[in-house]
C-alpha cells in the first residue's frame, strides 16, 4: 500500500539489483559512502516506504571526481535506477570542479528526466560561496530544480567540516531568490545558523536527515525542541522543513517516527512529509520547457523512469 | 553420511515480523537425501532469530509483543538505558537498535530437529519461525542437515 508522502534525502547505495549490474557500486559503497550493511533488493526500499507510511523517495547521485573522492552513482545510474521503479525520484550530480558541470547538469535533467541536483561541498571540496560554483546554481535556477545541498557535519573521512557552515549557503540564497535549496541534516551542529538563513530567506529550507547521537528520536527532540523551540518551525518555517532520512545510514521507518514524535500538529506534518517536496519537485512545470508528469499537475506525486 | 547445506532468502516485510518457515525446513531435508539424523537451522543475522511455537496468528502477536515489552525499541530511561545508542565507525552508521538485539538473544538464532525416515521430527502443533525484529529486511537463513541415506 501507499501513502502520499516523500523522504527527500536517500542514499541506494545498498540496492542490490544495482549492484550486480554495475559491480563497482559495491566498491562506491564501501570505499566511497562507507557503510558496511549488506545489499539488500529493491524491493526492501519499497517496504521500508511501506512501514514509514510514504509512497516516494529522493535517490541521490554522487559525482566528486575532482576530489579524489570519484562518483558513488552516476547520473546515468540514477536514471537506470528509477526506471525501475515508479517510487523513486532521481536527482542529479555535478562536480563543480569540473568542466563539463553545465552540460552534465542539464542533459540530467532534460534527457535522463532527473529532478533535482545534489551537491556535497565537503566531499566535493568547495565553498558553497564560491563564484565559480554560481553557473551552477544559474542553470538550475533556469531548470527550475531543486539544489540539495549536504551541510554541518560530514562524517566521511578527509571530509572537512569547514565546507559546511551554513553562513556560507548565504550568498547562493540572496544571489539566486528563484533557486530553492534544501540544507541537509538540519546543518546540525549549526542548526542555529541554519534556522536563521531560513528564517531570512524564504528559498532555503532544511531537510531532517539529522543524526549525530543516541537515537532519532531524542536526537531531533534535542535539536528541534530544545537547541531550536519547536515553535520555531511550527510557527515560522512550516513551509520550509522536508522529511528527509539519510537512508540507509539511518531507516527511514526510524526517522519518520521521531520527527512525528516531536508533537507537530497534524497539518504542519503534512507540509513536511508530503506539501513542501511536492512543491520544490513541481516547480519545474512551471518555468522550464521539459515535459514533466501530468500528475503534478492533478496534485499527485512524481514518477522517476526516465522520461523522452 | 551425508552433509547439505542450504541458505534461504527471507523477505521480512515489516518492522517486527513472525514468518511461518516450516516449509522450507522440511524441503531442505527431503532434498537432501538424508532418511536419518538432524536438520539445524540457523539465522545468520544479530536483529532476528528463530524460534518453535504453535501456528496461530494470536500466539504471533503475543510473543512479538512481550518481547517488546522485555526489550524495546526505545531505550528505557535510568539504569537500563542501552549503551548501544552511538556511532559504529566499522558500519559507517549510528547503532541504536539495541532492544532488536536482546530480543534476538532473548528469542534465540537457532533451532534443531531429528529426521526419522526422511521427514523432520516435530509436534503436531510445533512450526519454526524466522523473526524479524528490525525489518523489513532480506534476510538469510542457514539450513543445514546431517545423517545417514537411505
Amino acid at each position: 500500500m501507499n501513502w502520499p508522502g516523500i523522504d527527500f534525502h536517500t542514499h541506494p547505495v545498498l540496492v542490490r539489483e544495482m549492484v550486480r549490474r554495475h559491480p563497482h557500486l559495491e566498491k562506491a559503497a564501501r570505499e566511497r559512502f562507507y557503510i558496511g550493511n549488506t545489499y539488500q533488493p529493491l524491493e526492501t526500499l519499497h517496504l521500508e516506504l511501506d512501514a514509514s507510511g510514504l509512497s516516494h523517495a529522493v535517490v541521490l547521485a554522487m559525482d566528486a571526481r575532482s576530489s579524489g573522492k570519484g562518483t558513488v552513482y552516476s547520473n546515468e545510474e540514477i536514471a537506470e535506477l528509477c526506471s525501475m521503479s515508479d517510487r523513486l525520484i532521481g536527482f542529479a550530480s555535478v562536480d563543480p570542479g569540473c568542466g563539463d558541470a553545465l552540460p552534465r547538469l542539464r542533459s540530467a535533467i532534460e534527457d535522463l528526466g532527473l529532478r533535482g541536483l545534489k551537491l556535497n561541498p565537503a566531499m566535493q571540496e568547495f565553498f558553497p560561496d564560491d563564484e565559480r560554483a554560481f553557473p551552477i546554481y544559474e542553470l538550475a535556477q533556469e531548470l527550475g530544480i531543486p539544489i540539495l545541498f549536504h551541510a554541518g557535519m560530514s562524517w566521511e573521512p578527509g571530509s572537512r567540516l569547514e565546507y559546511g557552515r551554513p553562513g556560507r549557503f548565504e550568498a547562493v540564497a540572496a544571489e539566486f531568490p528563484r533557486l530553492d535549496i534544501v540544507l541537509a541534516h538540519l546543518a546540525w551542529p549549526w542548526t542555529t545558523e541554519a534556522v536563521a538563513l531560513a528564517l531570512k530567506y524564504p528559498n532555503v529550507h532544511l531537510d531532517t536527515s539529522a543524526l549525530y547521537f543516541e537515537n532519532p528520536k531524542d536526537f531531533l527532540s534535542f535539536v528541534m525542541s530544545k537547541q531550536i523551540p519547536l515553535g520555531v518551525f511550527e510557527h515560522s518555517l512550516r513551509k520550509q522543513i522536508l522529511f528527509g532520512s539519510n537512508y540507509p545510514r539511518v531507516e527511514i521507518k526510524n526517522m519518520a517516527r521521531a520527527v512525528r514524535s516531536l508533537g507537530f500538529s497534524d497539518d504542519c506534518l503534512d507540509l513536511i512529509f508530503r506539501a513542501n517536496a511536492e512543491r520544490l519537485l513541481g516547480k519545474r512545470k512551471l518555468n522550464s520547457r521539459a515535459v514533466e508528469d501530468e500528475a503534478w499537475m492533478a496534485g499527485g506525486v512524481a514518477h522517476g523512469g526516465v522520461s523522452s | 553420511m551425508i552433509i547439505k547445506l542450504e541458505r534461504i532468502e527471507v523477505q521480512s516485510r515489516r518492522d517486527l515480523e513472525m514468518i511461518d518457515i516450516t516449509n522450507e525446513v522440511d524441503r531442505v531435508v527431503s532434498a537432501s537425501g538424508v532418511r536419518d539424523g538432524v536438520v539445524m537451522a540457523m539465522t545468520t543475522h544479530t536483529s532476528s532469530g528463530l524460534l518453535v511455537t504453535e501456528g496461530v496468528e494470536c500466539l504471533e502477536r503475543d510473543v512479538l509483543a512481550h518481547l517488546e515489552r522485555l526489550a524495546p525499541k526505545d531505550p528505557p530511561q535510568g539504569e537500563y538505558n542501552y549503551w548501544h545508542n552511538r556511532y559504529l565507525d566499522y558500519d559507517g552508521r549510528l547503532g541504536f537498535n539495541a532492544g532488536d538485539h536482546l530480543k534476538s538473544i532473548l528469542g534465540g538464532t537457532q533451532c534443531f530437529f531429528p529426521i526419522e525416515n526422511g521427514r523432520t521430527m516435530r509436534g503436531g502443533r510445533q512450526r519454526v519461525y524466522f523473526v524479524e525484529y528490525d525489518g523489513p529486511l532480506a534476510r538469510t537463513v542457514a539450513i543445514q542437515v546431517l545423517g545417514e541415506g537411505a
